[in-house]
């Protein structure tokens, strides 16, 4: 995997980087691992769905802020309406972001992503509806951080390329006026 | 109103100083930071709170740069506000570091006081309680989940014999239940928000999980329904108020019978268990 472009800075935010690998490879990793060693599938189901939903907020909360700015959430507004909103750092911060983290960050969200549904197309072979929904909601929780943070991104370029405009714009005018005034 | 979105460092500059302020202002536990406000704190499918020292641009931003009416599909709350903890090193930000090394555990704690005051406001008897409509308005779903895999577990311990299979049922019973209870109410034409209604309805089992609880501690069988029964109706009780409120009052029959049945049948399944 290193030979994929690595950058070249250390991680900046190792622990939560760590964090935000750990759940979810701990999820995969049980569920795959348990059925050679677990009977119960009760169990299997109860451990890796909390597995899943403790990384989604995880995701959510500590590593798309730390290691690439974005944040997304709900709000219940006064009329009673639902606004999905979608946020992320200025754009000095966000150029300052690690490198690195923000690899992980995304490569390792779309990778449990894959994992999730080829274990879905496996128990959807294997006729396990009950696996399968342990998979289901696992894949749902990995989909849904995928679109906030994929959304987030879109809006962040978005506010980029405002942001340079307007500066472009604003400089443009300055520059016009300080030559207005000289003459 | 768009072009303040795109001046984002005066605003945010603004709100830095305001928020380093109220933070030199402020005692240094951050969760006293977070005052007992109206729902600025980010909220998602399973709860999230970011830390609180954020709370305060947003407060501010919203009222002045967002437009006024309902913003449908994706509103970009574009102030890129004082959130910039982790980039802007220089600024004496004391608080946000300490919410930075330790997030989790101040979050959980907020996180664990909104399930309890949501559990409150849903389920118990409280003359405060505000209009139904509103009440639930941080919603989170870690509630709900817990309830749900509760009542799943009880029944599952409960059962002698297939307790995968009760559990699995159980389950997915109760998640696909909300699902469609709300489709239904949406279809209804009632305004409830849908992650909402999940979130009402999944703390509304909060009285068969104790009523699931006692069933497995009891043997004796005539307790143990007058004791679901109880339960029963007090979850009844519980989601009556929020459920009605959402529909036109012609069709509130239509929308409660759902739910009651489903209630209802969780609860005979309680009872029927061995």
């Amino acid at each position: 995997m290193d030979s994929i472009q690595p950058p070249v800075e250390n991680y900046a935010n190792p622990r939560t980087c760590l964090f935000h690998v750990l759940f979810k490879g701990a999820a995969l990793a049980f569920y795959i691992l348990s059925a050679l060693f677990i009977d119960s599938f009760v169990i299997i189901f109860v451990v890796t769905v909390f597995l899943a939903a403790l990384d989604f907020w995880v995701v959510k909360n500590v590593s798309g802020r730390i290691l690439v700015g974005l944040r997304w959430w709900n709000e219940i507004n006064e009329d009673g309406e639902s606004i999905w909103k979608f946020e992320c750092l200025d754009q000095e911060s966000l150029a300052r972001m690690n490198k690195k983290d923000s690899w992980l960050f995304w490569w390792t969200l779309y990778l449990t992503a894959v994992a999730w549904l080829f274990l879905a197309i496996f128990s959807l072979l294997r006729f396990q509806a009950d696996y399968l929904l342990v998979v289901g909601v696992c894949l749902t929780l990995s989909i849904a951080n995928i679109v906030g943070f994929t959304k987030c991104r879109k809006d962040a370029k978005k506010q980029i390329q405002q942001f340079a405009t307007q500066t472009i714009a604003s400089r443009f005018t300055s520059s016009l006026q300080t030559a207005f005034s000289v003459v | 109103m768009s072009h303040e979105d795109t001046i984002p460092l005066h605003h945010s500059s603004q709100s830095d100083i305001d928020e380093i302020e109220n933070l030199f202002n402020a005692p240094v536990h951050v969760a006293t930071v977070l005052p007992a406000q109206p729902p600025s704190p980010p909220r998602a499918s399973i709860p999230v709170s970011h830390s609180s020292t954020s709370l305060p641009p947003y407060q501010k931003v919203p009222p002045s740069s967002s437009p006024p009416p309902v913003v449908p599909a994706v509103p970009v709350d574009a102030a890129p506000a004082g959130r910039s903890r982790t980039g802007v090193s220089a600024d004496a930000f004391g608080s946000p570091a300490n919410t930075l090394t330790e997030p989790v555990w101040d979050t959980v704690k907020r996180d664990l006081a909104r399930i309890v005051s949501n559990l409150q406001l849903v389920v118990f008897p409280n003359p405060f309680r505000e209009d139904p409509g509103r009440a639930l308005r941080d919603w989170d779903l870690w509630g709900p989940f817990f309830f749900i895999v509760f009542l799943g577990l009880t029944l599952s311990w409960s059962a002698s014999v297939k307790k995968s299979e009760v559990f699995a049922v159980a389950f997915a019973i109760l998640a696909a239940g909300a699902i469609i209870l709300t489709t239904n109410v949406l279809l209804l034409g009632g305004h409830i928000i849908f992650f909402q209604s999940l979130s009402l309805l999944g703390y509304c089992l909060f009285p068969l999980d104790v009523g699931a609880l006692v069933g497995m501690l009891v043997s004796n069988a005539i307790l143990k329904l007058v004791v679901v029964s109880i339960t029963l109706a007090w979850s009844c009780w519980a989601a009556y108020p929020f459920m009605s409120a959402a529909v036109n009052p012609r069709r509130k029959a239509l929308a409660l019978y759902p739910v009651f049945l489903l209630y209802i049948s969780v609860g005979f399944f309680i009872i029927a268990i061995d």
